[in-house]
């Protein structure tokens, strides 16, 4: 019997500026529960969490980094062995919009091939929302990533965040599988083409 | 707990030591495929002093009255070997509980409930608090002497356990230390009912025993005769090959011929597909289904068991077709049992040995397993006590209860010896043995044998209604007629949108347990930050890890890339790893020790939580200047006291570009002038260590100055110049120079060329003062005791010291060698600039 109920592990990783609210989006998608008390984060700490996908159990341990500058280099460290990134900015800073190319840089000097969306968390109050939507999708329009607008307090577009990038990194998954079967596929004619003349030979 | 389960949780506590308390048991558990499948076992949780241990004790009584009616039968340690996991059986109301301890496998039935609920719950609680300490299980010793034998030879010693590993590892890796699928499977039929309807489907079962005959006529009157196309057929035959051929090669055309014929006599109005179909010798069992419901049909698989010849070979027997139709188990068996009027007991040994030899090799594993079974075939069973004469009168008068009174299969099963638990249908029909051939005339023969009802359908399991149950007395072709039953039966049928949900939040809290089970800790500070930092003074701050999760924390600092080591070398971390139990807490100390030349220290330490999170601990503070730790370069570039020195003198000074101020560092001068006046004639001057506080004056009052005279004792003073050469930023003798200097050791006038070409001005002035004031001090060896060659000795290790501190010194003999050189020699040639 498979010792395991789960038909992939995926590691995802949280990072964005401090205070944009990475721990709470985690707690949202994990526990579904906001605390409206503020604890920075000093450390890394991850969740588990397993989600159905087309009938395919995925299992997610979701990494939840210290967004502080001192800890850049750090927390850069962590982020071998991620299949899925989520950068998080928060709406109501423009500052932590501004540091996302940051953030992106960060992922290149640290990360090979990397699915990634953007995340503007804290989209709750209109009034206070200084990162216009239509900017934020211009940038993610140009980096090309896809950009939700979540909001952790009141459970707004979390559960899709978390599924899209799973589903990314999933469909990485497959199509690299697939690549890797099809170069086999060459692999195994060329020897087949190799023993074809060997035989000739003899 | 039930009254009665208390009652004998009570009689098996008395089995054990008072300490030794009885947590739970299970009562009724049997084993599975032991070689006595009675539910005498009862399963028994006991903790001894936190560790836990399961043992199977068997009860000679049904309800255990003493405990001397209990016997150990086997005891296992609930250790990191322990593991258990539980395996639902389709259908029925028990699981297999397994439980595995090393190489040997234990497996029970347990019936479904709110007990055996509970006793998973509290095996996994006691797995965890087993684990969570280094348990000590030499209790059990005594009780692997009690054991019964056969089962002794199976355990293996636990004395030699002693590398309790904790849990939790690999838990990064998305492992748990539970079993989290057969955790999955478990709770998953337990909530069966959430997700799952009952649906009616109609089942066309037939047997007919074709007297080796070839298929020469449609089988639709026998096979197609009701309006509406059943959902699903098994359809039987008996004797469709009587050739030695067939006997012993098991090989015969008869099937495909006879399989055809079947599928062209099967309802026209439904498209059906074949699932199974399987044959031994002249038995032959088909199971086809209805199209629409192809895609619901899964864990096919057949088995046949040979009762003929020898009590194994294939002419009689049965053959058996299992499956799951959505989420009900169906199993369909075959038969053709032993022939002959006064046979009827081989027949019921037939039939159990068919039970008890099927075996699908998949879950369930044998028929019994399988929650709805239909019992088809030639079951050979006949009517006794009558004679032909009677039997064809009875039937006449269409007296056909008067003559099932006879039937000794309707007896037999009376009776509790064949197809117990199974229900047959009123049989309405005539008995369908023995014909004459292309006839309805039974048998005029001969042998005259009277007519019985041998190819009999029966049924056992939940929903099953029998619509209809009759003959087919148009197909002739054989001396028997075949028979069909139709039902109705109910299946459960799987609600996916439900079984999602349910499924979903089942994962749910397993994910929760899992998260929960994470090492959980909290610290009271993530900076610390130290007051002024001073050579060679050390301090020291607590931080307090708590451990606030359900699991033992083992934590441990831990380097963070490209670092030699976990922490700077100015701090020290006390303990650096550890283990800490839920609700308690740990001090770790830590202390900073400044003996080099810094500004402020500066760190991020990585708290490392073995298969947990990682917290950041920030250690900062601000540094005092010091001459100590200072170069010779730029001390000599100093004008006053390091800590009246201005900023911006100090930093010239540093990078060599302020003028050279004094041939020999003021430091350097002012103690050995001090040592010079007071110390000569001090015996063991450099041995004696003195108080901390005492250098700590003396570096102080070096470091800013002042009116009075330096303090201390000429041995503190002589210590504090020793410290002085020892921390000075680059050694008297510099570490490129120290190998070609040993090497030139023999020769004194090689080591002083050496001096000459290689050594800088600087560090040459000094290294000839340091070894002057040496050669006054040798003046003095009667009072002081020291001789050129101790100090050629000590002083080698100093004015030439390693790179690495604190480490055994390197050829230590080869620098006393070339120091010895510099003691005993006029040295007054050395002092004329190149």
């Amino acid at each position: 019997m498979a010792s395991r109920d789960y038909d992939h592990l995926f590691k995802l990783l949280i990072i964005g500026d401090s205070g944009v609210g990475k721990s709470s989006l985690l707690l949202r998608f994990s526990d579904n529960t906001f605390t409206g008390s503020y604890i920075t984060t000093i450390g890394v700490d991850f969740k588990i969490k397993t989600v159905n996908i087309d009938d395919e159990k995925v299992k997610l341990q979701i990494w939840d980094t210290a967004g502080q500058e001192r800890f850049r280099t750090i927390t850069s460290t962590y982020y071998r062995g991620t299949h899925g990134v989520v950068i998080v900015y928060d709406v109501t800073n423009g500052e932590t919009f501004a540091n996302v190319k940051r953030w992106l840089h960060e992922i290149d000097q640290n990360c090979e091939v990397v699915n990634r969306v953007l995340v503007g968390n804290k989209n709750d109050t209109p009034d206070r929302k200084v990162v216009l939507t239509e900017d934020a999708q211009r940038f993610a329009d140009t980096m090309k990533i896809q950009l939700f607008e979540t909001s952790a307090k009141d459970n707004i577009n979390v559960e899709e965040m978390f599924m899209t990038i799973t589903r990314l990194v999933l469909k990485s998954k497959k199509e690299m599988k697939q690549l890797q079967s099809a170069q086999n596929d060459v692999v195994n004619l060329r020897d087949k083409k190799k023993s074809s003349k060997k035989s000739k030979c003899c | 707990m039930l009254p009665a389960q208390q009652d004998v949780l009570n009689i098996v506590q008395a089995k054990f030591l008072a300490a030794e308390v009885v947590k739970t048991i299970h009562l009724n558990v049997s084993v599975v495929d032991g070689p006595l499948e009675n539910d005498n076992r009862i399963l028994t949780l006991v903790e001894y002093n936190k560790s836990f241990a399961l043992f199977v004790l068997v009860s000679s009584r049904i309800q255990p009255i003493s405990f001397s009616d209990l016997s150990i039968e086997s005891v296992i340690p609930l250790d990191q070997n322990f593991s258990f996991e539980t395996e639902p059986v389709s259908g029925q109301n028990y699981v297999i509980l397994i439980i595995r301890y090393k190489q040997n496998k234990y497996e029970f039935k347990i019936e479904i409930g709110k007990e055996s609920c509970n006793f998973a719950a509290e095996i996994i609680h006691a797995k965890e608090v087993s684990l969570t300490g280094a348990s000590n299980f030499t209790w059990l010793e005594k009780y692997f002497g009690t054991m019964n034998q056969a089962n002794r030879n199976s355990e293996t010693s636990i004395s030699d356990q002693s590398d309790f590993v904790l849990i939790r590892e690999g838990m990064a890796q998305g492992q748990a230390s539970i079993n989290r699928e057969s955790m999955l499977k478990y709770q998953m039929k337990l909530r069966e009912p959430e997700f799952t309807q009952k649906q009616e489907f109609t089942i066309f079962v037939g047997t007919w025993n074709v007297n080796g005959q070839p298929p020469s006529a449609s089988l639709k009157s026998w096979l197609s005769v009701d309006e509406k196309p059943p959902d699903l057929y098994a359809i039987g035959f008996q004797e469709i090959d009587l050739s030695k051929e067939a006997f012993i090669f098991n090989d015969t055309p008869r099937e495909a011929e006879w399989q055809k014929c079947v599928m062209d006599g099967i309802h026209p109005n439904a498209k059906y597909r074949l699932v199974a179909l399987a044959r031994l010798v002249g038995m032959q069992l088909a199971v086809m289904v209805n199209n629409q419901h192809y895609q619901y049909v899964k864990n096919v698989s057949f088995d046949t068991v040979g009762t003929g010849l020898l009590g194994k070979m294939g002419n009689k027997g049965g053959v058996a077709v299992r499956l799951e139709l959505h989420n009900t188990s169906l199993c369909f068996v075959n038969c053709h049992l032993a022939a002959h009027v006064e046979e009827y007991e081989r027949r019921n040994q037939d039939y159990k040995d068919i039970n008890a030899r099927v075996n699908f090799r998949k879950n369930p594993q044998a028929i019994k397993d399988h929650e709805q079974i239909y019992w088809l075939g030639d079951l050979n069973y006949r009517i006794t006590d009558l004679t032909n004469t009677q039997v064809k009168t009875l039937l006449q008068r269409n007296e056909i209860n008067t003559l099932l009174r006879a039937d000794q299969l309707s007896q037999q099963r009376e009776r509790g010896n064949v197809l117990l638990d199974y229900s047959e249908g009123d049989i309405t029909f005539q008995p369908t043995y023995k014909f004459d051939l292309h006839s309805d005339i039974y048998d005029t023969s001969e042998k005259a044998r009277p007519p019985a009802w041998t190819d009999r359908i029966l049924w056992r399991g939940k929903g099953i209604h029998q619509i209809s149950y009759r003959s087919h007395m148009d197909l002739k072709i054989s001396d028997h007629k075949p028979v069909s039953a139709l039902f109705k039966s109910e299946i459960s049928v799987i609600d996916q949108t439900k079984f999602r949900k349910v499924h979903e939040d089942l994962l749910k809290k397993m994910d929760k347990h899992e998260n929960e089970f994470l090492p959980q800790v909290m610290i009271d500070q993530t900076e610390v930050v130290f007051d002024l930092v001073k050579f060679r003074e050390p301090q020291a701050r607590y931080i307090i890890i708590a451990n606030t999760g359900v699991v033992p924390a083992e934590f441990e600092f831990i380097k963070k890339l490209d670092e030699a080591s976990y922490c700077k070398d100015w701090l020290g971390i006390l303990p650096f790893c550890g283990s800490i139990n839920p609700g308690e807490k740990c001090d770790v100390k830590l202390e900073v020790n400044l003996e080099t030349d810094l500004e402020s220290i500066y760190d991020i330490l990585v708290l490392h939580l073995k298969g947990g999170k990682d917290m950041f601990i920030t250690v900062t503070g601000n540094c005092q200047k010091s001459c100590f730790t200072q170069s010779l370069s730029s001390l000599v570039r100093i004008r006053v006291p390091i800590m009246q020195s201005n900023p911006q003198q100090y930093n010239l000074a540093r990078n060599n570009q302020s003028p050279i101020l004094y041939s020999v560092p003021r430091e350097l001068w002012l103690l050995v002038d001090h040592l010079y006046r007071h110390g000569l004639k001090t015996r063991d001057l450099f041995e004696s260590s003195a108080l901390h506080e005492e250098l700590i004056r003396i570096r102080d009052w070096m470091d800013f100055g002042s009116q009075d005279p330096l303090p201390g004792t000429p041995q503190a003073v002589a210590e504090t110049f020793v410290l002085f050469l020892s921390y000075i930023k680059e050694p008297i003798i510099p570490f490129e120079l120290q190998d070609v200097c040993v090497a030139a050791a023999s020769n004194f006038q090689n080591c002083r060329q050496l001096l000459i070409q290689k050594l800088n001005d600087i560090h040459r002035t000094a290294f000839i003062y340091i070894c002057m004031f040496l050669q006054e001090l040798l003046k003095h060896s009667n009072d002081n005791g020291y001789d050129a060659k101790t100090l050629a000795s000590l002083f080698g290790d100093i004015l030439l010291r390693d790179s690495i501190r604190n480490a055994k010194p390197q050829a230590s003999r080869g620098k006393a060698n070339f120091m010895y050189n510099f003691l005993v020699n006029d040295l007054s040639a050395l002092l004329i600039p190149k």
